[in-house]
C-alpha cells in the first residue's frame, strides 16, 4: 500500500477521534440502572437510583474498580415491558454495560431479561414473579426479591393471623397475578378458611366497580389486593364508596406514602400491607438511610444498593469487567466463608489483597441459590392509620 | 336484585356516555365524517375540568362550562389547523386525520401532565343503600348535569336560529347552501358544540373515575359504538345508543368476567351493521 500525504493527513485528523472513541469503552466501567422514574413504579425510582449513584460515587473516589472508573448510565422503564426493552437495548449496545440493576416491575423484568442473557449482560432484579426465575437465564439473573410464592405464603400466613375466614382475592393482570393467587389459596383453604373468588383485572382501567361489586356480593371479611398503587388508589375509593367495612390488604409497594398522601384517611384506615423487610439492625442499611435521608428506606432501594455493590466486588474478583465475569463470580463475593464486608471500598481492599470476601448487603446476607433466588428474607407488616403507616412487626 | 343494581349502573353509565357521544354525532351529522378526535377533545376536557378544579379551586359545576369552552375552542382550531385541508380529499382522509389528532392531544396531555390517574378534590362518600341496592350519590349528580346539558341541547337545535341552521346543514347541506346558510360557519359552531360536548362528557367521565391522557380512547370505543347504534348523525340515536351500550356493557357481566365488559361495542357495532346498518333512529345508510 501506497503512503500517500493525503492518507497520512486523514490519519492524523481522525486519530484524535479513534482515541477518544476507544478510551470511552476501555478506559471506564459501564453499569447500567434501569429503574421505573415513571409509571405505577415512579416513587421507587428516583431513590433506587440515588443509592447505586452513591455506591459508584464512593467506589470511584477510592481509585475505581481494576483501576479503572465506573459508570453508571441510568435510564427509565418506566414501569412498562416496551420502554424497558427499549432503555436495555440502549445500554447493552450502545453503553456496553456488564449488568444491569434495579429492574422492579415483573412485566419489565421478564421482557428485559431474554436480552441480558443473550447478551450476557447480568442482571440484578427486584421483581417477584415466580417465572422470572424459571426463565432458561443461564445463570444470569440475580434477584433479591423473595419470590411470590414465599411472599404469598407469608401473606397468607398473615391473613390468618387477622382472623380472616372469608377472603376475596383482587390481582392486577401481571405474571405473578395467578400463582400468587394459587399460593394464597393453598394456605387459606389448608387452614379450613374460604376463598371467595379471584377477580384479575387491567390495571390500566380507570374504574373498578364492577370488579369490586363482584366481589362484595360474596361477603368477605378480607380482600387482598395484589395491584400496583395507581389501581389500588381507584379501588379503594370505590370499596369506601360501596361501604365495605371489612379488613384490606395489600403489598407494601401499592400502599406507599403516595397513595396515603392521595387518599383521605378514611379510605386507607385499617389498610395493612407486607413487604420483603431490609436487615434494619445492618450498619449497610443505616448507610442507606444517611444516603436517602430517611429513618426508614424502601426495600427496593436497600436491594440495589446491594445489586451495584455485588456487580462491582464480583468484577474486582474475576479481574475482568464483563457480564460473564460477574456470572461466574457473583456467589463468590456475596456468600461463602470469607471476610464479611458491608461496602464496595472495603470489598475492594480486601480482594486486591487476595482475601476471600463475603458480603452482607442492606437487604440481608445476599445469599443466592443457582435458580439466582434470594435464600432468606425478613419480611414487615405495617397497618394505616390516620393517613400514616404504623409498623405491626418484622419477622 | 343483582339485575336492578346492573341496570342501575347500566342507566348511569349510559348517561354519561350520552354526552361525548351526541358530540361525535353533531359533528358527523353536519360534517359527514367520523371526529375520532372526540377521545382527544374528552381528555382536554376532563384536564381542564382537573385543573380549574383542583389548582384554581372552583366547584365542579363551574368546571363543567370551562370545560366545554377549552375543548371547543381547541376542537375549532385543531380541525382548522390539520383536518380542514383533508376534508376535500373525501370522509376516510378526514377519519384518518382525526385519528392522528386524538393521538397528537393525548401526547400533549401525556408530557405536560405525566401518565398518573389524578383526581378531582372531592372526598369521597359512602353510596347510598336501599336493602341491597346501591346507588352512588356522585353518579345521581353526575347523571343530573347530564340531563340538564341534554335538555339545553334541545333547547338550543330546537329554538334557536344557529340550532335550526346547523339541522338545516345536517338534513341537506345543499338545500341549506341555497337558502343562504353559511356553511363555514354552521361546520365551525357544529365541531366547537361537538368537541365541548366531549371536553364535558371527560369532565362528567373524569368525576367517575381516574383520569389519566386515555381516559377519551379508554372510552372512545362505547362512544362510537353508542353513535353506530343509534344511528350516526342522529342525536336522539346517540342517547338511546349511549343506554343501549351502557346497560349491554353493564348486563354482560351477568354472563362473562368484567375484563371482557368492553367486547359489547364492539358486539353492538357488528351487529348493527349486519341486521340495520343505518342505527336504531338513523334515517339514512352509510
Amino acid at each position: 500500500m501506497k503512503l500517500t500525504r493525503r492518507a497520512v493527513l486523514s490519519a492524523g485528523v481522525a486519530m484524535p477521534f479513534i482515541g477518544r472513541a476507544a478510551f470511552a469503552q476501555s478506559n471506564t466501567i459501564a453499569i447500567g440502572a434501569l429503574t421505573p422514574q415513571t409509571g405505577a413504579g415512579g416513587s421507587y425510582g428516583p431513590s433506587m437510583v440515588k443509592t447505586i449513584r452513591a455506591v459508584v460515587d464512593e467506589v470511584n473516589a477510592a481509585g475505581g474498580v481494576l483501576g479503572r472508573k465506573v459508570e453508571l448510565i441510568s435510564e427509565n422503564d418506566e414501569t412498562s415491558p416496551e420502554a424497558g426493552v427499549r432503555a436495555a437495548r440502549k445500554l447493552i449496545d450502545v453503553n456496553k454495560v456488564s449488568a444491569i440493576v434495579g429492574t422492579w416491575a415483573s412485566s419489565v423484568t421478564t421482557a428485559v431479561a431474554p436480552l441480558c442473557w443473550e447478551n450476557k449482560v447480568m442482571l440484578f432484579t427486584v421483581s417477584g414473579a415466580d417465572s422470572i426465575t424459571q426463565l432458561p437465564h443461564q445463570g444470569f439473573i440475580i434477584r433479591t426479591q423473595p419470590t411470590s410464592k414465599l411472599q404469598s405464603t407469608r401473606i397468607a400466613e398473615f391473613l390468618l393471623s387477622r382472623g380472616a375466614k372469608r377472603t376475596f382475592v383482587m390481582s392486577a393482570q401481571t405474571p405473578f397475578a395467578v400463582s400468587g393467587f394459587n399460593t394464597v389459596n393453598e394456605v387459606l383453604t389448608a387452614a379450613k378458611t374460604e376463598v371467595l373468588g379471584h377477580v384479575i383485572y387491567d390495571p390500566a382501567k380507570a374504574t373498578f366497580r364492577s370488579e369490586l361489586e363482584q366481589a362484595i356480593k360474596t361477603k368477605p371479611d378480607t380482600i387482598f389486593f395484589n395491584s400496583y398503587t395507581p389501581d389500588l388508589t381507584t379501588l379503594l375509593r370505590e370499596l369506601f364508596r360501596l361501604g365495605y367495612e371489612g379488613r384490606k390488604h395489600t403489598m407494601a409497594y401499592a400502599a406507599n406514602a403516595k397513595l396515603l398522601e392521595a387518599l383521605p384517611a378514611e379510605v386507607t384506615q385499617g389498610l395493612t400491607s407486607m413487604a420483603p423487610s431490609p436487615d434494619v439492625d445492618s450498619p449497610v442499611y443505616k448507610k442507606v438511610c444517611d444516603i436517602l435521608g430517611t429513618s426508614d428506606p424502601d426495600p427496593y432501594s436497600c436491594q440495589t444498593y446491594d445489586h451495584i455493590t455485588m456487580a462491582l466486588l464480583a468484577i474486582a474478583k474475576a479481574g475482568e469487567a464483563s457480564g460473564t465475569a460477574i456470572h461466574g463470580n457473583v456467589r463468590k463475593v456475596s456468600q461463602g466463608g470469607g471476610t464479611k464486608i458491608g461496602s464496595a471500598v472495603e470489598g475492594l481492599k480486601l480482594i486486591a489483597q487476595k482475601t476471600e470476601v463475603n458480603y452482607e448487603g442492606a437487604s440481608g446476607p445476599c445469599d443466592f441459590a443457582d435458580t439466582g433466588d434470594i435464600i432468606t428474607c425478613k419480611f414487615r407488616f405495617d397497618i394505616a392509620e390516620a393517613g400514616k403507616n404504623r409498623l405491626l412487626g418484622i419477622s | 336484585m343483582e339485575v336492578v343494581q346492573i341496570l342501575v349502573n347500566g342507566l348511569m353509565a349510559g348517561t354519561l356516555l350520552a354526552i361525548p357521544a351526541i358530540g361525535f354525532t353533531a359533528i358527523f351529522a353536519v360534517l359527514r365524517f367520523p371526529n375520532f378526535a372526540v377521545g382527544g377533545l374528552m381528555a382536554i376536557g376532563a384536564y381542564t375540568g382537573l385543573v380549574a378544579n383542583t389548582m384554581g379551586g372552583l366547584p365542579l359545576l363551574a368546571t363543567l362550562p370551562i370545560a366545554f369552552l377549552v375543548a371547543g375552542l381547541i376542537g375549532v382550531g385543531s380541525d382548522k389547523l390539520m383536518i380542514s385541508g383533508l376534508r376535500p380529499s373525501g370522509p376516510l382522509a378526514a377519519a384518518i386525520g382525526t385519528i392522528a389528532l386524538g393521538l397528537l392531544l393525548e401526547n400533549v396531555l401525556r408530557f405536560i401532565f405525566g401518565n398518573e390517574f389524578r383526581t378531582f378534590n372531592i372526598p369521597p362518600v359512602r353510596d347510598w343503600r336501599f336493602g341491597d341496592l346501591r346507588v352512588p350519590p356522585h353518579q345521581v349528580e353526575n347523571a343530573a348535569y347530564a340531563i340538564a346539558i341534554m335538555a339545553a341541547l334541545f333547547c338550543f337545535l330546537m329554538f334557536t336560529r344557529s340550532g335550526k341552521m346547523m339541522r338545516a346543514v345536517a338534513d341537506n347541506a345543499a338545500l341549506a347552501g341555497l337558502k343562504g346558510i353559511n356553511a363555514t360557519r354552521t361546520t365551525d359552531l357544529a365541531t366547537f358544540m361537538g368537541m365541548g360536548l366531549a371536553g364535558v362528557g371527560g369532565v362528567l367521565i373524569g368525576l367517575d373515575v381516574a383520569i389519566d391522557p386515555l381516559i377519551g380512547t379508554r372510552t372512545m370505543l362505547a362512544v362510537f359504538a353508542a353513535a353506530v347504534v343509534g344511528g350516526l348523525g342522529s342525536i336522539p340515536g346517540a342517547v338511546l345508543g349511549a343506554f343501549v351500550i351502557g346497560l349491554g356493557e353493564e348486563l354482560a357481566l351477568l354472563a362473562v368476567a368484567p375484563t371482557y365488559r368492553t367486547a359489547v361495542g364492539f358486539l353492538a357495532i357488528l351487529l348493527i351493521l349486519s341486521f340495520r346498518p343505518r342505527g336504531l333512529l338513523g334515517e339514512r345508510r352509510y
